[in-house]
C-alpha cells in the first residue's frame, strides 16, 4: 500500500471523489445511452411536448377538458384528480381509522373485537385486490335502465349520479376556488398575527370575508350558467343511459372505497399505538383530580395521543397518497395514468417519467413538511412524555 | 531516557470541540511499568485527554507518541497502538450478544489471528486473574455490574496490551462493587502493567499511583507523587478539589 | 372496577365464569346495549358471510354457470374449473407439479428463517440463495431432464413468490449498504446516499417499477440489458432496500455508542465492527420493523400487475374474466384474497409474537 494511501485523512477524500465519480459515471453514463436510443428510434426530445396537443381525453377531471389541450393542462388535470382522491381518501381513511382505533382503546370486549376483526381482515389483504374488487362489484351493478335509486340519487353500473348545477366548467372551477378561498381565508384571518387589530373589528373582518367571498361565488355561478337549461340538472334515462346530473364514475368510486378502508385498518392501529404511548400515570393523575371519564378522555388522553400518533400517522398520508396511483389498474387518470398515456402516446418516456417523479416528489415533501410543522408547533416543550 | 524509550508522550496536545477549547497545552510522559491516575472535577477534559491516547477522539495539534509510534493520520499506525492500548469504560461496553468468552476471544481471533484454542486458553486464564472464571458461559445482562467490569478488563488483557487505559472503571457501579473491581486494578499494577487511570477513588490513588496528575478547565494543574499530592497541593484549585472529594 | 359485592369479598371466593361474563359485558346498562348491538352486528356479519361462503353456496365442481349464477350464495364451481390458471397462469399443463413444488420451496424457505436457530447471517443467506436456486431450478427447468420453461410462460401464485423472494434477496443486502452508507462519517456519501433514498421513499412504488419496466432500457448500456421481469424485480429491490435501510439504520441507533469505541479500542477494524457488533445488535433491535416491511413487500408484488406480469392477480382477473364465469368476480378475488390473507396474516402474528418476546427480554 503506498504512503499516502495509509492517511486517513487522504483515505477519506479519496473514497469521497470516487463516489462522486460513480454517481456521475451512472448518470451520463445513463443519460448518453438514452439519448442514443432515442435518436435510433427518431423520438423527439424536451420539454416541448409541454405545449402540444395531447389528441386523446380523459375519463374523470374536476378542470374543463377536451383533446385539443395541451399536455401540462392535462398533467395539472391529473395531479388535481390526484390530489382530489388523495384528500378525500385520507379523509375517509382518518374518518373510520379514527373509529374503529377508539373503538379498540375503550375497555369494552365486543366493541374490541370487532374493531380487531376489522383490522385483520382489510390490513391483510393487498390494497390492489381490494381495489380490483370493489370495481367488479360497482361495474356489477345493474345496468342505467335497471339503476337503482335512493332519491335523487341514481346508481347503475355506470356510475353514482346526482344532481349538479348546469354551469359551464370553467365558471364551476372558479367558484369553487373562490368558495375555497372564503373558507381558509377567514381561518387565517382569525389567527394571524400580522394584523393588530382589537378582536371585535377582526370577528367583523373574518365575517365580511366569509359573506364577500361565498356572494361571489353565487355570482360566478349565476353568470356561468347555462342560460338554455334549468339552474339544476337532475340526472334521467334517456335511451341506453343516463343523461344530465353529475356523475362519479365507478373508477373513483371503487378507489375512494378502497383506500378510505385499507387506509382506515391502518390509520386504527396508529390510533390505537397513540394511545397506548400514553402513560398509565396521566390517565390515573386525571381520575384522582376528578375529571370525569370523558373529560379525562378529551381533555388529557386525546391530546396527547394525537401528539404521539402524529409523525407515524404522516407517514401513513403519504403512504396513501403514494397509492392512489392504483387507479390506473382499473382506469382512473390520476396524474400516474395520465403520465403512462403520455408514454404510449408521445414516446418521451424519459420527460414524463420525470414530471411524474418531481410531481410526487412536491406532492409528498409539501405534505411533510406540512406535518412537521403542525408537530412542532403542537410537541410538548422539553421531554416532558420521556420515562 | 529518550522519548521513543517512553510508554506515552504527549507534547503541547490542543483539542477543540467546535470553538470550545477542551485540551490546553498538555503535556505529559508516561514510563513503563508507571501508573498514573489522573483526577480532577467533572469536565476537566481528563477523559477527553486518555481518550485521545488511542484516537477515540482525535487531537487537533501536538504531539502524541505511544511506545515509539506516532499517532497521526497514518491508519497503519492507529491499528498498531490500539492493539498495544487496552481500554476499560466507565459504563464497561461488553457486547450484549455474546457470552462472556466470546466477549474475550473475539479480538485475540479477529486482531491477532490467534487459533480459537489457544484463544479460549488464553481467556480463561485472565478471566481466573479476574476471579470470574465460573460466568464464561454466561451473557453479560445475566451478571453484575461489578462482574461486568473484571471481565472488561479481562477482555482488555486478552489483547496482551503494553498500556491500559481506565477511564473511571468503578463510577457506574455500586458501592459495594467498587472493591472487586479496585481489587482487580491493584493486583493488575502489582504485575508491573502501565497504567493510566482517570478515577474519583483517592484510596486506590494512594495506594497505587507512582504519580497523581490534577486536572482542570482542559489543563493539568498540578502533578506530584501521592503523599505530596494529597498531604502538600500546591495550587489553590487543587486544594479546593481536594477538599470537596475528602471532606465527607 | 368500583362496585365490588360485599358477599365477594367477604367469601373471597374466585368469581364464576357466570360473574365473569357478567362484569365483562354487561356492567353498567349502557355496556349492555353495546354488548347487545355488537354481538349482534358481529352476528349478523359471520352469518351473511357464512350463508354466502358455505350454506347457499354451490359445491358442485361441474355445476353449469347458469345454475351457479341463479344460487343465492358463492359458487365455488369456478375455483374448481380454474384453479390451475389462478396458481399457475400459463404454466404447461403438465408440467405444473413443478410450480407446486417450487411454491413449497418457498414456504419452506421462508418457514425456516422465522427458527431463531437460523438467524446468524451465513445460514440465512445459505437458505436464501439455496431456496432461491432451487426454485429457479425448478421453474426454468433446463436442467436434470426437466424441459426448459421460460419466464414469460411464469405465472399465477409461483410468479408471486417468485418475485417476492428475488425482491427481498436483491433488496436486502442492497438495504444494508445504503444504511451503512447514510451512516458514514465522510459527509459528501452520507448527505448523497440520505437524498437518494428519501427521493425514493417519496416515489410511489408504481412508478418505480414503471419506469424500470419502460425508461430503463433506453438509459442502459447493451450489455446490461436483461428481461423486463427482473429489472422490475430490481426496481421493487430498490424500492424494499430505501425503506429497510430506514429501519436498519434505525436499528443502528439502537446500539450504544460504546459499543463501537469498545471494540475500536481492541483493535478491530471496521468491518468487523460492522459485522460483527453493530449489525448483529441492530438487526435484532429492528427484528419487528423488518418484518412488517416484508409483510408490506408482499403484499405489494401485486403491484406488478400494471406493468403486465401475469402473477396471481392477473391470472385470477383472467379466471372470471373470460367466458361463462364473468359473475363470479367475487369468488375469485375471495379465494386469492383467502391466500394473501394465510401468508400475510401467519407472518404479521409471527412478528407480533416476536415483540412480546423482545419486549419481556426472554431472548
Amino acid at each position: 500500500m503506498p504512503g499516502f494511501l495509509r492517511n486517513q485523512k487522504i483515505r477519506n477524500i479519496l473514497l469521497q471523489v470516487l463516489f462522486v465519480a460513480a454517481v456521475l459515471v451512472i448518470v451520463v453514463g445513463g443519460w448518453r445511452n438514452a439519448q442514443q436510443t432515442l435518436q435510433a428510434q427518431h423520438i423527439v426530445s424536451g420539454f416541448g411536448l409541454l405545449e402540444k396537443a395531447t389528441g386523446w381525453d380523459v375519463n374523470f377531471s374536476l378542470l374543463p377538458h377536451s383533446a385539443s389541450d395541451p399536455y401540462w393542462w392535462f398533467f395539472l388535470i391529473g395531479i388535481v384528480n390526484t390530489l382530489f382522491l388523495g384528500t378525500l381518501g385520507l379523509a375517509l381513511a382518518t374518518l373510520i381509522g379514527g373509529t374503529i382505533g377508539i373503538m379498540r382503546t375503550v375497555a369494552h370486549p365486543v366493541l374490541n373485537l370487532l374493531g380487531r376483526s376489522y383490522v385483520d381482515f382489510f390490513r391483510n389483504i393487498p390494497l390492489i385486490l381490494q381495489v380490483f374488487f370493489w370495481y367488479a362489484l360497482v361495474t356489477h351493478l345493474p345496468a342505467p335502465r335497471n339503476a337503482i335509486d335512493f332519491g335523487p340519487l341514481t346508481l347503475s353500473s355506470r356510475g353514482l349520479y346526482m344532481p349538479a348545477l348546469n354551469v359551464g366548467g370553467w365558471y364551476l372551477a372558479a367558484a369553487g376556488l373562490t368558495l375555497l378561498l372564503a373558507l381558509v381565508l377567514p381561518l387565517w384571518l382569525a389567527r394571524t398575527r400580522r394584523i393588530s387589530r382589537p378582536p371585535e373589528e377582526r370577528r367583523g373582518l373574518v365575517r365580511g370575508v366569509l359573506a364577500g367571498g361565498i356572494l361571489a361565488a353565487l355570482v360566478i355561478l349565476l353568470v356561468g350558467r347555462d342560460a338554455a337549461g334549468p339552474l339544476i340538472s337532475r340526472p334521467e334515462l334517456q335511451g341506453l343511459n343516463i343523461r344530465g346530473g353529475l356523475r362519479i364514475p365507478p373508477e373513483f368510486s371503487a378507489m375512494l372505497i378502497a383506500i378510505g378502508i385499507y387506509g382506515g385498518a391502518y390509520i386504527a392501529e396508529i390510533v390505537r399505538g397513540g394511545f397506548k404511548a400514553v402513560g398509565r400515570g396521566q390517565t390515573e393523575a386525571a381520575h384522582a383530580l376528578g375529571l370525569t371519564p370523558l373529560q379525562s378522555f378529551f381533555r388529557i388522553r386525546l391530546p396527547l395521543a394525537l401528539r404521539a400518533m402524529l409523525p407515524i400517522l404522516a407517514n401513513q398520508y403519504i403512504w396513501l397518497i403514494k397509492a392512489t396511483t392504483m387507479g390506473i389498474a382499473i382506469g382512473f387518470t390520476d396524474f400516474f395514468m395520465i403520465v403512462a398515456v403520455t408514454i404510449n402516446q408521445s414516446g418521451q418516456t424519459i420527460e414524463a417519467i420525470a414530471i411524474l417523479m418531481a410531481g410526487f416528489l412536491a406532492i409528498n415533501l409539501t405534505l411533510a413538511a406540512i406535518f412537521n410543522r403542525i408537530n412542532k408547533a403542537i410537541a410538548l416543550k422539553g421531554n416532558q412524555l420521556r420515562g | 531516557m529518550t522519548r521513543s524509550d517512553l510508554a506515552v508522550s504527549i507534547a503541547a496536545m490542543n483539542k477543540y470541540y467546535g470553538n470550545f477549547h477542551a485540551l490546553k497545552d498538555i503535556d505529559l510522559r508516561v514510563e513503563p511499568g508507571e501508573k498514573v491516575v489522573v483526577c480532577g472535577p467533572s469536565g476537566s477534559g481528563k477523559s477527553t485527554m486518555i481518550r485521545c491516547i488511542n484516537r477515540l477522539e482525535e487531537h487537533n495539534s501536538g504531539l502524541i507518541e505511544v511506545l515509539g509510534i506516532e499517532l497521526n493520520d497514518d491508519v497503519g499506525n492507529i491499528d498498531e497502538i490500539r492493539r498495544e492500548v487496552g481500554m476499560v469504560f466507565q459504563h464497561f461496553n461488553l457486547f450484549p450478544h455474546m457470552t462472556v468468552l466470546e466477549n474475550c476471544v473475539l479480538a485475540p481471533m479477529l486482531v491477532r489471528k490467534t487459533p480459537r484454542a489457544q484463544a479460549e486458553a488464553a481467556a480463561m486464564r485472565y478471566l481466573e486473574k479476574v476471579r470470574i472464571p465460573e460466568q464464561a458461559q454466561k451473557y453479560p445482562g445475566q451478571l453484575s455490574g461489578g462482574q461486568q467490569q473484571r471481565v472488561a478488563i479481562a477482555r482488555s488483557l486478552c489483547m496482551e496490551p503494553k498500556v491500559m487505559l481506565f477511564d473511571e472503571p468503578t463510577s457506574a457501579l455500586d458501592p459495594e462493587m467498587i472493591s472487586e473491581v479496585l481489587d482487580v486494578m491493584v493486583s493488575l499494577a502489582s504485575d508491573g502493567m502501565t497504567m493510566i487511570c482517570v478515577t474519583h477513588e483517592m484510596g486506590f490513588a494512594r495506594r497505587v499511583a507512582d504519580r497523581v496528575i490534577f486536572m482542570d478547565r482542559g489543563e493539568i494543574v498540578e502533578t506530584a507523587d501521592p503523599e505530596t499530592f494529597f498531604s502538600a497541593p500546591k495550587n489553590e484549585r487543587t486544594r479546593q478539589f481536594l477538599s470537596q472529594v475528602m471532606g465527607h | 372496577m368500583t362496585d365490588t359485592s360485599p358477599k365477594r369479598t367477604i367469601a373471597n371466593t374466585p368469581p364464576g365464569w357466570f360473574d365473569n361474563v357478567r362484569r365483562r359485558y354487561f356492567p353498567t346498562p349502557i355496556q349492555s346495549v353495546i354488548s347487545i348491538l355488537g354481538l349482534g352486528l358481529l352476528g349478523w356479519i359471520l352469518w351473511t358471510l357464512l350463508n354466502w361462503a358455505v350454506f347457499s353456496a354451490v359445491w358442485d365442481g361441474q355445476a353449469s354457470p347458469e345454475t351457479c349464477r341463479a344460487a343465492a350464495g358463492a359458487c365455488w364451481t369456478v375455483i374448481a374449473q380454474r384453479w390451475r390458471i389462478i396458481l399457475f397462469g400459463l404454466y404447461p399443463f403438465d408440467q405444473q407439479w413443478r410450480s407446486a413444488l417450487a411454491c413449497v420451496v418457498v414456504v419452506a424457505m421462508v418457514v425456516l428463517s422465522c427458527v431463531p436457530a437460523f438467524w446468524a447471517g451465513r445460514r440465512l443467506a445459505a437458505v436464501w440463495v439455496l431456496g432461491t436456486g432451487l426454485f429457479y431450478l425448478l421453474m426454468k427447468g433446463g436442467l436434470l431432464g426437466l424441459p426448459l420453461i421460460g419466464e414469460e410462460k411464469w405465472g399465477g401464485l409461483a410468479l408471486t413468490l417468485f418475485i417476492f423472494v428475488a425482491t427481498c434477496l436483491i433488496g436486502f443486502p442492497l438495504s444494508i449498504v445504503l444504511a451503512l452508507l447514510r451512516r458514514s462519517e465522510l459527509p459528501v456519501i452520507s448527505k448523497g446516499i440520505g437524498l437518494f433514498i428519501d427521493a425514493v421513499r417519496s416515489l410511489p412504488l408504481l412508478s418505480i417499477l414503471f419506469a424500470f419496466a419502460v425508461v430503463v432500457p433506453f438509459m442502459l448500456p447493451g450489455w446490461l440489458q436483461t428481461g423486463k421481469l427482473y429489472r422490475v424485480i430490481c426496481g421493487a429491490a430498490l424500492f424494499f432496500a430505501a425503506y429497510q435501510a430506514e429501519i436498519i439504520r434505525g436499528g443502528m441507533q439502537g446500539v450504544a455508542l460504546g459499543q463501537d469505541e469498545a471494540a475500536k479500542s481492541l483493535g478491530i477494524g471496521y468491518w468487523h465492527r460492522i459485522s460483527r457488533i453493530i449489525l448483529p445488535q441492530a438487526m435484532r433491535n429492528a427484528l419487528p420493523a423488518t418484518i412488517n416491511q416484508f409483510v408490506i413487500s408482499f403484499k405489494e408484488t401485486s403491484l406488478v400487475i400494471v406493468v403486465g406480469f401475469f402473477e396471481i392477480l392477473a391470472s385470477g382477473n383472467a379466471a372470471y374474466g373470460t367466458g361463462d364465469w364473468t359473475f363470479a368476480y367475487r369468488e375469485v378475488y375471495a379465494f386469492i384474497a383467502l391466500i394473501y390473507f394465510v401468508f400475510v396474516f401467519s407472518l404479521s402474528r409471527y412478528g407480533a409474537y416476536l415483540e412480546r418476546r423482545m419486549a419481556v427480554g426472554t431472548f
